[in-house]
């Protein structure tokens, strides 16, 4: 039963940040139908931001947070501002062929610029775990799921009450008419994958600490997003964050109970039984981007 | 874009043409990932080369030449290993090879071996079949887990060890160390319990640590590379898993485990195959600590060591069979690795045969150490 | 004017071994075929129905993995105390299983795949790939999984009254591969020219219009999975013998990348397209090289591929296509003016 509740508090603090790797995704996939290879680029460089400010720049923990959450936004926007834009309204495989050749460089340039050896952050938090009775947790790990929870709640309120994200909706919904009645869809392409790419890189700058910084890091990630995505429907933000949970749930659970070999495989194997039962997502009923 | 055109036109036309065979020296292919999931381990090695190639040419060379080394990324892909190979053995005509790191890649590299019977001295591979597959042109210096678990027999009397789990790297490395192990330890009569995986990019093993944290086994043998272990080691203690945990595998870079790791690490004991930390306890101390300084000089990483100094030895056996051989040829040098005797930076390199009769393959036993973290410091562990 | 040319090009690529000596390269172009096998294979799916299969290195891989095991055989114990035991056969008949076990693999996952389109079949097809390599790591009885499949043996043809031929050396395989290239693109050249391949492309325009004049959907697609899948599972093969060691390291997502670059850049939806995509990605590290470090290589993987993309986005092959017909289509518009005037006065 202590195993049961250890694996309950491990998916926890696993969900919160696949929620936040799949709810960027699923905006970006959901408004601009672009197969984004880069999402695990973007988490690797949160994480590699986080480096840079805590151990090279010798900068508060705390603070480097939102610096990552800034740098993945910028480098979202110029992804999407030399790379998508110019490609608007081309084949959406043409698109995804063109991230995937900016996954590849910008993954060698990763490795060029910071190696092959993995990196740590030092964290300021206390080693010894907090104990309650015979589940454990690490304080960095509650950390992680106090942050997500924050960035999760801010990109609903981003968009569901401010301007914004009403204009993103609405370009979800219908581009056509959305651009009709005034918005700028070039605006809110560019505003959608900034986000998104940043909320990757956040994901990659919590877990970068709990584990370790190496370029090959957003690859895994990135498949697990696709995952999310899919569980929760696409442009749905509060599937996401369900679909995140879930596959932490099954992570957890199949690598203890079934085979810890498979562990990975449950991402695949509930996108692909949701898709044979249920292709449009679990929760395709309820709210679209918001 | 037009210059672009003429280079690699030019480029083909000198591999095509093969263009004169090194005259002034003498060439060891390189056969490395240096791109990839493993380019860590795989530029330690080349850095290490590089120190053992300098300093036989700051000595004389081999045969009145130098040496040169030929370095290829195989980009950790088997396909690539192979195309690399064959780029070594026939445009750049280099009569032994070094290579290819790991089972996977280096198994790749295999059948080219055969067919243009060109010997490779194998610096980091464990998998038993690269020894037992009938290829007489393998001649591996590191030790497959079975040599390991041999080796480890004998210190295991003093460990007091009644029950043991597993939790090792889904790979043949990692598999065949459950293997190897898990017959050694039930012929001492120490009974196994849980053998759990771990996929290899996997960095959340809460799951399988949470499993192990529940058993009755009092130890956890846990085979991996470095970048594994430190993750294994925080989360263990994040899960408030106590057990003794001894690692096997020689990737294990202490070093980086205690940066990165902390206090996690300590009381972690370890399975290596290199004393970088106390040079007079290797087997050839004053070649440990030139290579020691070397590295430090050269500005590498301290940690990397563990891996390096294989790249270091493996040169240098190169150079020895090539020396003994009297000339650069690759029928000569196979037939002269079976007589040489170099003193390794973790033991003699002597080669045995191994495999099947008639077709064996060369296996050379170096000495294994078991060593632990306290306190943030490495020392041996004394039994 | 269009078979000359395809006829021009087989003899080319068939003479290459005749000056070409150097086994490096002819390596190279051996491994690049054998990718470029899939690709075609791939273009099927990506080209004509337009389909993006992700998942398309789980054919090529299981194509490997049955050629293996069918010609080094197997010893597996299943629960309940069961033994499958199989004694090994010839690697040619670890070829045809090969083609047949994938195509059939095709079925099962065009019928459950194309339930979903566009972005979603990208998904499910993903992970497909990612369980059937899971399984190979897993499933070590059978597979080995992470210890390997080695010591695989060459591709063997039985020619009456000559004996065995193994087929060991470089130049028998690079035919080997240019026989099996040429029968697949003959194969899916005819394909696409029947009505089938006029019903894909009725689906890819316009699915609705397309069911509305009675094209069987499902029929349709999964006859392009299956014939896809079969294409790639003999590339896999191909590869099996060729390499003669297989690892569950066969399903990494980087060959179904590197299949997918060939597609698309050379131009999907057309014959010729993986041809020239191939060639090119297949053989830039040859290039690369020498010239560059490791790592600029890949930058300059990408980069190509980006800079391509941008200046010809529907693949090199189509995008000089046009160009060509462009100044076709003034002939012909000055013929057909000329024709419709005669005819005029003919019947006037």
């Amino acid at each position: 039963m202590s195993e049961f509740l250890q694996h309950l508090v491990n998916m926890l603090v696993l969900g919160g940040t696949y929620a936040l790797l799949g709810i960027g995704l699923t905006l970006i996939f959901g408004i601009m139908n672009v197969v984004n290879f880069t999402h695990g680029v973007l988490y690797t460089f949160g994480a590699y931001i986080m480096f840079i400010v805590v151990n090279q720049l010798g900068l508060n923990f705390f603070l480097a947070l939102p610096v990552a959450v800034v740098a993945g936004w910028l480098l979202g926007a110029a992804v999407e501002l030399i790379l998508l834009r110019p490609l608007r309204g081309s084949d959406i495989d043409t698109t995804m062929l063109v991230m995937i050749g900016a996954w590849i460089a910008m993954q060698s340039g990763t490795l060029w610029i910071w190696g092959g050896v993995a990196k740590s952050v030092a964290t300021p938090f206390p080693d010894e775990p907090l104990v309650l009775g015979s589940v454990s947790v690490s304080w960095l790990r509650l950390f992680v799921l106090a942050a997500a929870a924050l960035l999760i709640l801010a990109t609903y309120f981003l968009v569901n009450r401010t301007k914004l994200g009403c204009a993103m909706r609405a370009t979800f919904q219908d581009q056509d008419t959305a651009s009709l009645m005034g918005v700028n869809v070039d605006l809110i392409y560019t505003s959608t994958f900034a986000i998104g790419s940043s909320l990757a890189a956040a994901a990659g700058a919590l877990l970068g600490p709990v584990y370790v910084i190496f370029p090959q890091m957003g690859d895994l990630a990135a498949v697990k997003a696709f995952a999310i995505v899919i569980l929760g429907g696409l442009g749905n933000i509060t599937g996401a964050v369900i679909g995140g949970f879930i596959l932490a749930l099954a992570e957890e659970l199949g690598a203890g109970y079934v085979s810890s070999g498979y562990r990975d495989a449950m991402g695949f194997l509930i996108i692909i039984a949701v898709l044979i039962f249920k292709p449009t997502g679990l929760f395709a009923r309820s709210e679209r981007v918001g | 874009m037009r210059t672009m055109k003429y280079v690699p036109a030019a480029a083909l036309a000198v591999a095509l043409l093969g263009g004169p065979a090194g005259a002034q020296t003498i060439k060891i292919g390189v056969n490395e990932p240096l791109t990839g999931a493993f380019a860590a381990s795989g530029t330690y090695v080349v850095n290490g080369a590089k120190i053992a190639a300098d300093e036989i040419n700051a000595k004389g060379g081999v045969l009145g030449k130098k040496i040169e080394l030929v370095i290829e990324d195989n980009k950790s892909n088997p396909t690539e290993a192979a195309a690399v190979a064959e780029k070594l053995i026939n445009s750049d005509k280099t009569p032994v090879m070094m290579g290819a790191w790991g089972s996977s890649l280096t198994l790749a590299v295999m059948p080219k071996l055969m067919e243009y019977e060109t010997p490779m001295v194998v610096e980091t591979s464990s998998s038993g079949k690269i020894t037992t597959s009938g290829n007489p042109y393998i001649f591996r210096i590191s030790p497959p887990s079975a040599v390991e678990a041999v080796a480890f027999r004998n210190i295991v009397d003093k460990l007091d060890l009644k029950k043991v789990d597993f939790l090792v790297i889904n790979n043949d490395w990692g598999r065949g160390t459950a293997e190897d192990f898990g017959k050694m330890f039930k012929e001492k009569g120490i009974s196994v319990g849980l053998v759990e995986t771990m996929d290899q990019g996997a960095q959340d093993m809460s799951a399988q640590l949470a499993k192990i944290k529940g058993s009755d086994a009092e130890t956890v043998i846990v085979t991996t590379a470095v970048d594994q272990l430190t993750l294994i080691f925080k989360q263990a203690a994040a899960l408030g898993m106590k057990k003794r945990i001894i690692t096997t595998g020689g990737s294990q870079n202490p070093d980086q485990i205690i940066a990165q790791a902390g206090a996690a690490a300590n009381g972690t004991m370890h399975l290596t195959t290199f004393l970088p930390w106390f040079p007079e306890k290797t087997p050839n101390p004053e070649a440990t600590k030139y290579f020691i300084s070397e590295w430090k000089k050269r500005g590498f990483d301290f940690a990397g060591c563990t891996e390096s100094f294989r790249g270091y030895d493996g040169i240098r056996t190169a150079a020895a069979a090539i020396e003994k051989a009297g000339k650069a040829e690759p029928a000569a040098i196979k037939t002269a690795m079976w007589d040489i005797k170099v003193k390794g930076l973790n033991g003699d390199i002597v080669f045995r045969k191994a495999g099947p009769e008639g077709k064996e393959s060369g296996q050379s036993q170096p000495n294994v150490y078991l060593i632990e973290i306290s306190d943030g410091k490495i020392g041996m562990k004394s039994l | 004017m269009r078979s000359g040319i395809t006829i021009l090009t087989v003899a080319a690529f068939a003479s290459i071994p005749l000056w070409l000596r150097d086994p490096y390269l002819m390596n190279a172009l051996i491994t690049t075929g054998i990718f470029i096998i899939a690709a075609m294979s791939l273009n099927l799916l990506l080209g004509f129905t337009g389909q993006l299969s992700l998942g398309h290195v789980a054919f090529f891989g299981i194509g490997a993995y049955v050629s293996a095991l069918t010609s080094l055989g197997f010893d597996v114990p299943l629960p309940g105390d069961l033994r499958i035991v199989h004694d090994p056969w010839p690697p040619i008949a670890g070829f045809a299983l090969a083609v047949v076990i994938a195509g059939l693999c095709g079925y099962f996952v065009g019928r459950l795949s194309f339930r979903v389109r566009g972005a979603y079949f990208v998904i499910v097809t993903i992970s497909f790939a990612e369980v059937v390599r899971l399984v190979a790591l897993n499933w070590v009885e059978l597979t080995q999984g992470p210890l390997a499949l080695n010591n695989i043996s060459s591709i063997a043809l039985r020619l009456p009254g000559f004996g065995e031929l193994v087929l060991r050396t470089k130049l028998q395989n690079y035919y080997l591969v240019l026989a099996v290239a040429v029968a697949a693109y003959a194969l899916i050249s005819r394909l696409v020219k029947s009505h089938f391949g006029r019903a894909m492309r009725g689906l890819m325009e316009n699915e609705a219009l397309a069911t509305s004049v009675g094209i069987d959907v499902t029929r349709t697609l999964t006859l392009a999975a299956v014939v896809s899948a079969a294409i790639a599972g003999a590339a896999g093969s191909l590869y099996a013998h060729y390499i003669r060691i297989i690892d569950p390291e066969v399903f990494a997502f980087i060959n179904t990348v590197t299949m997918v670059i060939m597609v698309i850049s050379g131009g999907k939806g057309s014959l010729a397209g993986p041809v020239v995509g191939g060639l090119i990605f297949g053989l830039m590290p040859v290039f690369l090289r020498p010239i560059m470090t490791p790592e600029a290589q890949w930058i300059a993987y990408g980069g190509l591929l980006i800079v391509i993309l941008f200046v010809l986005p529907r693949g090199i092959v189509p995008s000089l296509m046009q160009r060509f017909a462009k100044r076709r289509q003034e002939v012909r518009a000055v013929r057909s003016v000329a024709f419709s005037k005669s005819s005029a006065e003919e019947h006037a």
